[in-house]
């Protein structure tokens, strides 16, 4: 054990002294990690997800629904979700929008309340004038539209709400009078009493009975999906690197050196693929401090981080010794490394979420540690803990003793480590 | 002529000595493009939030309410098992689960027993907006019945039925009307699109091509460096002193044969745009050919300074690699450069990268000519010039 432990350590402060090697396993996923940041809006604040929508309000009705309407948008229920606007020029809010300044305005048009709530006397009276339809316009803006669209569904809600009010006083009144329980003197008065509260209409055919669950809301921070990934994506290379050094102590002779001491052939295939693991778990390991120190990524759990982290470079460096069992040359291992790396990369998701890719190729992304390692960091970014590890560590697990395995038949059919 | 035609001649054998080079030269490339040109956003993603669906109920009624879902402006609806859509909110990759038990049909909303049910993380902004979505779906698809139900509560109120069978004909005659009032009823709301305009000009198809075009080309140009590195290390460059070619023979045919695979390289990355992606790189073959080779010649000048800075052909490839990755990343060419906070847009217009993807986006996604790409071109000109005198002056055998 001792001297799988040495050759393990050798290899690790090897590595360190290989300024080229450290700057492009550490340097290059730190600077990729920050230029997502940019992009994902991390660091400028974009990236929080739904909050503040803002909305500019026109209420030319100045009744009881266009009241309501507005004071929905300002109810305690919607304080966090939008950011709304009064504004009394409806040209002006249209204006803001073209102009970017917000979601959408949402214009209530005057007389909105009447056409829906008949003015007193009127309802039942043959020979009274019924209003026109009136619409409220909702001004979209069309390069943010998920926030527009959020905006016109809050309005639908409230329509749909004063809609089924509607429909159900009207059809109440309408039938008591057919049966002759309403005389039409009474029936203004029933229908003021029907209408008066006609946007806080509940449905009664269907009840929603909601469950929140759970105790503390986690908001999900970006780069505790790139960061990872990133530093995924290099660890290919790394244990494709360290994989080289096996071949090239080969060439160099240090490894027949090795072969001759009084060291079994296991140990010091076992003390080569420590070396690897030691390096990759101190690659993440580094690119994970950095990333808390230096952005304040929340990761959750650290104990699923930790394990989560051994679980994917124990993956990743069964990858790195397949690609050795497979070259021939140390430069042959350098170049297929850095080839699976990016392949790898892109599979995995360190580019951009599986979710966007078909579903075929999320199949095929199973067969890298990337997608599994991700898959545990977000897991954990989102609020998880290590009991729902389970299955990428599982998986990491069986993939890197599979593929050890079938290193370890090819080195001895090819003969890498005889004596 | 003849030394520079050696050179160059050498340094293809080289370069495709091993066949894994193609994986990098052709391969790979193409299947970034590819996999970019699909994998990233584009204008016409769903962009509304994610609502996971279990329909255990299967029946009219439900799938008029996830039909209503589909219709909303907020929520995207998933149907989904039970069990998949537990496992998601469990791991918080759901905001919420919207469940439709078994047994929500006419009947059950006739008697006012029918209970839908929805799971919501705690504290989710996500969650007001399903939960919004959802009623305004059940209202929809049961208002009538609502309607019809409370007519008959309030008769009901005032005078009792005498049968169950009058409180039904009065339930259907009360269903019928409402439903006759509902389809009356005009559309309340009306949506205009602003004429806001979009900031972001971009197409994946057209992004990916010659975005991944500049990644796979810039970083083997880069990788010049690693070329000399490599002969100097090697011993080589020495050796070309006793020879009787001069530092400019040597420097001029190991570039030229780089911008000159470089430019076979492009123009494979190109084929497979018109090609495969029906992308319109051919329209202005000259101004195509004017961004190309002033790109190829950027990078190029870049690799050659890179050269003269570093010591051995380990560092030099790692940091080919790394300066190329990171170089496409700040320049657009992974993602559209203007989700870029605006001071990193500026800042990195010091990255060939950045110039040479305007250039190319000006010919295949804006539909620019010659004279539109002259100013990225005269720009990357520049570079060359800048990068070259440095890689020159600096340049030692030893």
């Amino acid at each position: 054990m001792l001297k799988l432990l040495l050759i393990g350590i050798k290899d690790l402060k090897l590595m360190f002294r290989d300024r080229a090697a450290l700057t492009f396993m550490l340097l290059a996923p730190f600077l990729l990690t920050i230029g997502m940041g940019f992009v994902t809006g991390r660091f400028s604040g974009r990236s929080t997800g739904l909050s503040d929508i803002p909305v500019i309000i026109v209420n030319l009705d100045k009744a009881d629904l266009g009241n309501a309407l507005e004071d929905l948008f300002h109810s305690d229920d919607l304080t966090d979700l939008v950011e709304p606007t009064a504004s009394s020029d409806p040209e002006a809010a249209r204006q803001l929008i073209d102009d970017d300044q917000a979601s959408a305005a949402i214009i209530i048009p005057e007389g909105f309340t009447q056409s829906i709530i008949p003015a007193e006397g009127t309802m039942f009276d043959s020979n009274s004038v019924q209003p026109d339809p009136v619409q409220i316009e909702v001004y979209t803006n069309p390069s943010r539209p998920t926030g527009a669209g959020i905006i016109k569904a809050i309005v639908d809600e409230f329509v749909s709400r004063v809609e089924e009010g509607r429909t159900s006083g009207m059809t109440s009144l309408s039938q008591m009078m057919a049966s002759g329980l309403l005389n039409p003197q009474d029936a203004q008065a029933e229908a003021s009493n029907q209408f008066q509260n006609v946007d806080q209409t509940e449905s009664t055919a269907i009840t929603l009975k909601t469950n929140t669950e759970g105790s503390q809301a986690v908001e999900f921070d970006l780069l505790a999906y790139f960061a990872p990934g990133m530093a995924l994506m290099f660890l290919m290379y790394t244990v494709s690197y360290g994989g080289r050094s096996i071949l090239a102590e080969r060439s160099e002779g240090t490894l027949p050196r090795l072969m001759i001491s009084p060291t079994h052939n296991a140990q010091v295939l076992g003390g080569k693929v420590l070396g690897i693991f030691f390096m990759g778990v101190a690659q993440v390991g580094i690119l994970i401090l950095a990333s808390t120190m230096f952005f304040q990524v929340k990761w959750g759990d650290a104990l699923g981080i930790v394990v989560l982290i051994l679980a994917a470079v124990f993956g990743a460096t069964g990858w790195g010794m397949l690609i050795t069992a497979f070259a021939r040359t140390p430069s042959q291992v350098a170049s297929t490394g850095s080839a699976v790396m990016l392949i790898f990369g892109i599979l995995g998701g360190s580019f951009i979420s599986l979710e966007r890719f078909p579903p075929f190729m999320q199949t095929i992304s199973k067969i890298t540690p990337n997608a599994w390692g991700l898959d545990g960091f977000t897991t954990l970014a989102l609020g998880g803990t290590l009991r729902n590890l389970t299955e990428p560590i599982t998986a990491l697990l069986i993939m890197g003793a599979g593929l050890f395995v079938i290193a370890v038949f090819l080195f001895n059919r090819n003969g890498l480590v005889q004596k | 002529m003849k030394k520079i035609l050696a050179i160059v001649w050498k340094d293809i054998i080289i370069r495709f000595a091993s066949s894994s080079e193609l994986l990098f030269f052709i391969i790979l490339p193409i299947v970034f493009t590819f996999l970019l040109a699909g994998g990233t956003p584009s204008g016409d993603d769903d962009n509304r939030i994610r609502l996971l669906v279990v329909d255990e109920a299967n029946t009219t009624i439900s799938q008029q309410i996830i039909q209503e879902l589909e219709n909303s402006t907020a929520v995207r609806p998933e149907v989904t098992t039970r069990e998949e859509a537990q496992s998601q909110f469990d791991e918080r990759r759901a905001s919420a689960v919207f469940i439709i038990p078994a047994g929500i049909d006419v009947d059950s909303l006739q008697s006012g027993s029918a209970e839908v049910e929805m799971l919501q993380q705690p504290n989710n902004i996500n969650t007001t907006v399903q939960e919004r979505a959802v009623l305004t779906a059940i209202r929809r698809v049961s208002s009538s019945i609502s309607a019809a139900q409370n007519a008959v509560n309030q008769r009901e109120a005032k005078q009792p039925f005498a049968s169950d069978a009058e409180k039904q004909a009065y339930f259907e005659s009360s269903l019928e009307l409402a439903q006759s009032i509902q389809a009356d009823a005009p559309e309340r709301v009306t949506v205009v699109e602003g004429l806001t305009e979009d900031q972001i000009e971009y197409d994946p198809r057209a992004n990916s091509s010659a975005g991944q075009l500049i990644t796979w080309v810039f970083i083997p140009l880069f990788g010049i460096s690693a070329l000399f590195a490599g002969e100097r290390q090697g011993g080589t460059l020495r050796r070309l002193l006793t020879s009787p070619s001069s530092k400019a023979t040597f420097l001029l045919g190991t570039i030229s044969g780089q911008v000159v695979m470089a430019l076979v390289q492009m123009l494979l990355l190109v084929g497979f745009g018109i090609l495969a992606m029906k992308l319109n790189w051919g329209r202005e073959p000259l101004a195509l050919f004017v961004i190309l080779f002033t790109s190829a010649l950027a990078a190029a000048a870049f690799g050659t300074t890179m050269g003269t800075f570093i010591k051995t052909e380990g560092q030099a490839s790692g940091l080919s690699i790394m300066f190329g990755m990171v170089f496409a990343l700040m320049g657009g060419c992974w993602y559209p450069l203007e989700l870029f906070p605006a001071t990193i847009q500026n800042a990195v217009k010091v990255l060939p990268t950045t110039w040479a993807m305007q250039g190319m986006l000006d010919l295949v996604l804006r539909g620019g000519g010659l004279v539109d790409v002259l100013p990225e071109a005269g720009v990357l000109l520049g570079f060359a010039v800048l990068f070259f005198s440095v890689g020159v002056l600096r340049f030692r055998y030893e």
